[in-house]
């Protein structure tokens, strides 16, 4: 067909129109967005590793946000508002932990958003709340990546950053008279924003108080078989092992010890030791006894409200104390925080969050709280040890359930 | 180039640059800055993988090399926010120029072995991107400075970052297309030894195809880097990323100029919406592989070509009758 | 040298353990020239399988093989049939690709589905037993996993060599074309053969589940290690392919143990390029269409 002197193809003007329909359209979206939030309703959007590597602790988050969310709507929400949560998966993705919040802030408009699972996404996550003025409060990024971001909206929900997670440990170890402690230590860690860090702090501590560094090397996360590695650090023969790990690692790094027969008087693990289910499952219970981990919040805890948090739980979604993942106490926490802020300033916007939290100690499941102008908290981890088939504190004196046990017993097969 | 195709390009890169201002939504900036970025991806591959016939499977390494450069250089400062955009012409550039030897090597097998041996450069340069801690952080990562845009309208530069490499992928494809170059390439895609044998010069193309394809490429991964703020090594040299390219070109249909954008406009938004509403439970991953096999095995030859193939057979049928 | 002769013993353990894995991939390829992307999610498949069967009946997961093995040959024929079948020669390569690919995303779904993706591991109670001999540590599960591999691929090499189905691979390996004309169903062939690689991941499956914690997202870091074997023997030859695992399995624990565990895939990776340079066909391949 002809358009005055030019011959304009049908395909043409199908695209012309489809073209106009899309401008038109897109514009529409702006300012209709998506429902309103309905008067009353608190909505906060998180995402979080429902699906990939991150996901034991993601779902575990999870659980840990709808439980407070029933609780907190029991008691009448927050200053009158039902709290709902808006929950999305990042497949354990930065890219999709970026579109995730971008979406959750930009379209479904929810007043809130909480953190998502590891350090390593909520250091670009938390570039999106601060940049549309959101507060940050996450429960699972303290890596030392997430403070050099110096946001001040961001509140890290665990007692410490995690670099300082194995502190503890290094004051039980210093604490001991020079003739029982340690003469060498071996350090074995994960490439891992989270674990390196924290096992190097470790290993400054000692050094510093002349514990002799025998073994000190890194593995890649994808390490199928740690057994030549363990090998190494077996002929070593340090009295301390400290290993920076996540959870599978720490799993690979005991059972190649126990087929190595390898079994030093102290051993640390920054993470794995922590999980009151898996780890027994893993390694054998029997087998657990005398391993050291550092913790928040585990089931024997005396923090208050523990036992209504775990009375709840089991009510919610069944299982025992023990099955109970120190990610969901943390997850839970996050949410009284918000609860407390209410309760204290009557309001609940995100300035007023930033603000009121930078002042004083808030008590949670994980401990009191308080944070330095970037979001850092400062207070200190418990240590704990496994014995007798449960984890329990074991250090500093005043918080202990118990005294440490040392030397770790060896394997059982 | 017809007049049809000049107003169809028209039309696109028309609506696409007035679209940030008719719409100031952030989420769908961001939905169009990835869908934009794997245009510009998939194009680029379908230089080298569509046209010539060499299915690179380490496309991603090189994608990897330009958001680290990129992270590298601009760890500290951004300026006013816009020294990224200007230096990923020397990131492309570079990234080129490291792809020369590459490619050359690489390229001295064929079809099956030269995937396996794209693949492998992809391991190494993540195992690579891990390991040297000094230069990328390792598994900590790199951040890149936050620029001082205007929260409102903060994906508008990445966006048209975006745009432009794909208009540069296009570009580059349509040129490919009407020049001597692109023959030679389909001379070597059709038989290589048959198009030694009559003169094509085909390691001179086969290496500024591959070169250009990657420099591309490497440009993207600068922009994402960008964007992002932080690079991770496993998500910057990441085998997904080469699968996604692959599986769009061949949505929409190899060595056509539409076929890669068409295939990233269906898959992108379709992937970002199955995982943001889906993604919740577990059914994610199973519609997306299910998507994937009946693309395959319905649409083998890609979206364009099937409807072109009908249009033409329905005018051969018409001409018959006739 | 005590820790010198250690790694070499747990290297060539573990070499055992990727050799029955890769053997499965390379028989495949040798067939099909088909680089099968999902063969370390149907690796993952056979953990499950196994550990489902385990806990059900608790029979000895060696024993079990015998169960998960034709089950996993039927799965991997069917795969064969109806998704890589119906593709073109002329785009074989790159679509069997991204339909293995896709094969791989959907089982790690299916399996994330029915089994979330918690750590698991198959337990009878004497997977971190090892033996000490001379004062070496021998591991009970990985030289049980070694002999393993050893009789399977006696068993490959017999059914390869010494059977009609065996020739009728053999004639197709080395040209399709002429097999045909003589008579060979290259249809059934490829079936067969591809549910013959995807068997041998049964074996692999008990096995890794009984050495490493394993979730359905586990198949990548596998299938990393498997292509980088495979390629590295040579494409089609599953000999080729075991000595290069034992190769990779020596050399990276010789690495780990001996420097930096974080560079011990990367020697491998550059070993690898090295000898793709000089020898694109691996080490034992034959020039297979598209190589040098």
């Amino acid at each position: 067909m002809k358009l005055g002197n030019t011959k304009v193809s049908k395909r043409g003007l199908i695209t012309a129109g489809v073209v106009s329909v899309a401008l038109i359209t897109s514009s529409l979206v702006t300012t209709v967005g998506t429902s309103a939030n309905a008067a009353g309703t608190l909505k906060i959007g998180v995402s979080l590793s429902l699906t990939g590597d991150f996901s034991d602790s993601g779902l575990a988050a999870q659980r840990g946000y709808t439980l407070w969310q029933q609780e907190v709507n029991k008691k009448g929400g927050i200053l009158g508002r039902t709290v709902s949560f808006k929950i999305v998966n990042d497949a354990s993705s930065p890219d999709q932990v970026v579109t995730n919040y971008t979406n959750l802030i930009t379209k479904d408009k929810v007043d809130i958003v909480m953190g998502p699972f590891s350090s390593l996404l909520t250091v670009p996550a938390s570039r999106v709340a601060k940049r549309y003025g959101y507060s940050f409060i996450e429960p699972a990024g303290g890596g030392p990546k997430v403070f050099a971001e110096k946001n001040p909206n961001l509140f890290f929900v665990q007692p410490a950053a995690t670099t300082k997670g194995g502190d503890v440990f290094a004051d039980y170890i210093l604490s001991l008279p020079a003739a029982s402690r340690p003469k060498t230590a071996g350090y074995v860690k994960l490439d891992d924003p989270f674990a390196a860090p924290l096992a190097d702090n470790i290993k400054a501590r000692f050094e510093a108080a002349g514990i002799k560094t025998v073994y000190d090397h890194t593995y890649p996360s994808e390490t199928a078989d740690m057994t030549p590695i363990i090998s190494a650090l077996a002929a070593t023969k340090p009295d301390v092992v400290v290993g920076g790990t996540q959870s599978a690692d720490a799993f690979a790094q005991v059972k190649a010890m126990i087929q190595l027969k390898f079994s030093p008087s102290w051993l640390f693990l920054s993470n794995g030791a922590s999980s009151p289910l898996e780890f027994p499952q893993q390694i054998g219970l029997k087998n657990t006894e005398g391993v050291f981990t550092s913790s928040d919040w585990y089931p024997k805890s005396t923090a208050p409200g523990s036992a209504a948090f775990i009375k709840a739980y089991i009510a919610k979604f069944g299982g025992v104390a023990t099955s109970i993942d120190g990610t969901s106490a943390e997850a839970y926490s996050a949410g009284t925080l918000l609860e407390q802020v209410a309760a204290k300033t009557k309001k609940i916007d995100n300035k007023t969050i930033i603000a009121t939290l930078h002042k004083g100690s808030w008590p949670t499941l994980v401990g009191n709280l308080s944070w330095n102008a970037y979001g850092e908290p400062q207070g200190a981890y418990l240590l704990t040890q496994w014995q007798g088939g449960q984890l329990t504190t074991v250090w500093p004196k005043a918080s202990a359930q118990k005294t440490p046990l040392a030397p770790k017993p060896a394997w059982v097969g | 180039m017809t007049r049809n195709g000049l107003i169809r390009a028209g039309l696109f890169f028309g609506v696409l640059i007035a679209l940030p201002f008719f719409s100031t939504s952030q989420w769908l900036t961001n939905m169009f800055i990835f869908t934009l970025m794997y245009v510009a991806l998939a194009s680029s591959w379908n230089l080298i993988g569509g046209y010539a016939g060499y299915p690179s499977l380490g496309h991603a390494a090189f994608f990897g090399f330009g958001a680290y450069f990129t992270a590298i250089v601009f760890t500290d400062s951004v300026g006013y926010g816009w020294s990224p955009f200007l230096f990923l012409p020397v990131v492309g550039i570079s990234a080129a120029i490291i792809s020369i030897p590459i490619g050359y090597v690489a390229m001295k097998t064929r079809a099956d072995v030269f995937a396996i041996v794209t693949i492998t450069l992809l391991f190494m340069a993540q195992t690579l991107a891990f390991n040297m801690h000094k230069l990328t952080g390792g598994a900590q990562g790199k951040g890149i400075a936050v620029p001082s845009f205007d929260p409102a309208t903060f994906g508008r530069p990445f966006y048209f970052g975006m745009l432009a490499l794909a208009a540069l992928a296009m570009g580059a494809s349509m040129y490919f297309r009407q020049s001597k170059i692109g023959l030679s390439l389909s001379a070597i895609r059709s038989d290589e030894d048959k198009a030694l044998g009559v003169g094509v010069q085909v390691n001179r193309v086969k290496v500024l195809g591959f070169a250009i394809s990657v420099g591309i490429t490497a440009m993207a991964g600068g922009v994402w880097a960008y964007y992002e703020g932080f690079v991770y090594p496993q998500f910057a040299v990441d085998p997904l990323i080469t699968i996604g390219m692959v599986l769009m070109t061949f949505l929409g249909g190899r060595a056509t100029l539409w076929g890669p954008v068409l295939g990233a406009f269906i898959l992108v938004p379709a992937q970002q919406y199955l995982s943001y509403q889906l993604g919740a439970n577990q059914f994610y991953l199973l519609a997306y592989a299910a998507i994937f096999l009946i693309t395959m095995l319905v649409l083998p030859r890609g979206v364009i070509p099937t409807i072109s193939d009908k249009i033409w057979l329905k005018k051969k049928q018409r001409e018959a009758q006739a | 040298m005590h820790l010198v002769v250690q790694a070499l013993i747990l290297g060539i353990l573990t070499g055992g353990v990727y050799a029955l894995m890769a053997s499965g991939q390379t028989l495949i390829f040798g067939i099909m020239k088909v680089i099968n992307l999902a063969q370390g999610a149907y690796v993952i498949l056979g953990a499950y399988l196994t550990m489902s069967l385990f806990q059900w009946t608790h029979i000895d997961p060696f024993l079990l093989i015998l169960l998960t093995t034709p089950l996993l040959f039927v799965i991997g024929a069917a795969t064969q049939w109806f998704l890589l079948r119906p593709l073109r020669p002329d785009d074989a390569v790159e679509l069997s690709l991204l339909v293995t690919f896709a094969v791989a995303l959907g089982l790690e779904g299916l399996m994330s589905v029915l089994y979330k993706t918690t750590l698991r591991s198959i337990q009878p109670g004497y997977e971190n037993h090892s033996w000490t001999i001379a004062g070496y540590q021998i591991n009970e599960v990985r030289f049980y996993a070694f002999l393993l591999s050893i009789a399977m691929l006696i068993i490959l090499y017999l059914l390869l060599q010494k059977t009609k189905f065996g020739r009728a691979v053999r004639a197709t390996v080395q040209n399709p074309m002429s097999a045909q004309l003589l008579g060979v169903n290259s249809k059934l062939v490829s079936a067969f053969g591809f549910g013959l690689g995807v068997a041998t991941s049964a074996a692999a499956g008990a096995v890794f589940g009984l050495i490493t914690p394993f979730n359905p997202g586990s198949h990548y870091d596998l299938i990393s290690r498997l292509l980088t074997v495979v390629i590295l023997g040579g494409l089609g030859s599953i000999g080729g392919s075991v000595i290069a695992a034992m190769v990779m399995g020596i050399g990276a624990a010789l690495v780990s143990a001996l420097s930096e565990p974080v560079w011990a895939d990367f020697t491998f990776f550059a070993v690898l390029i090295l000898v793709l340079l000089f020898r694109p066909q691996g080490m034992f391949g034959t020039k297979a269409r598209g190589a040098l």
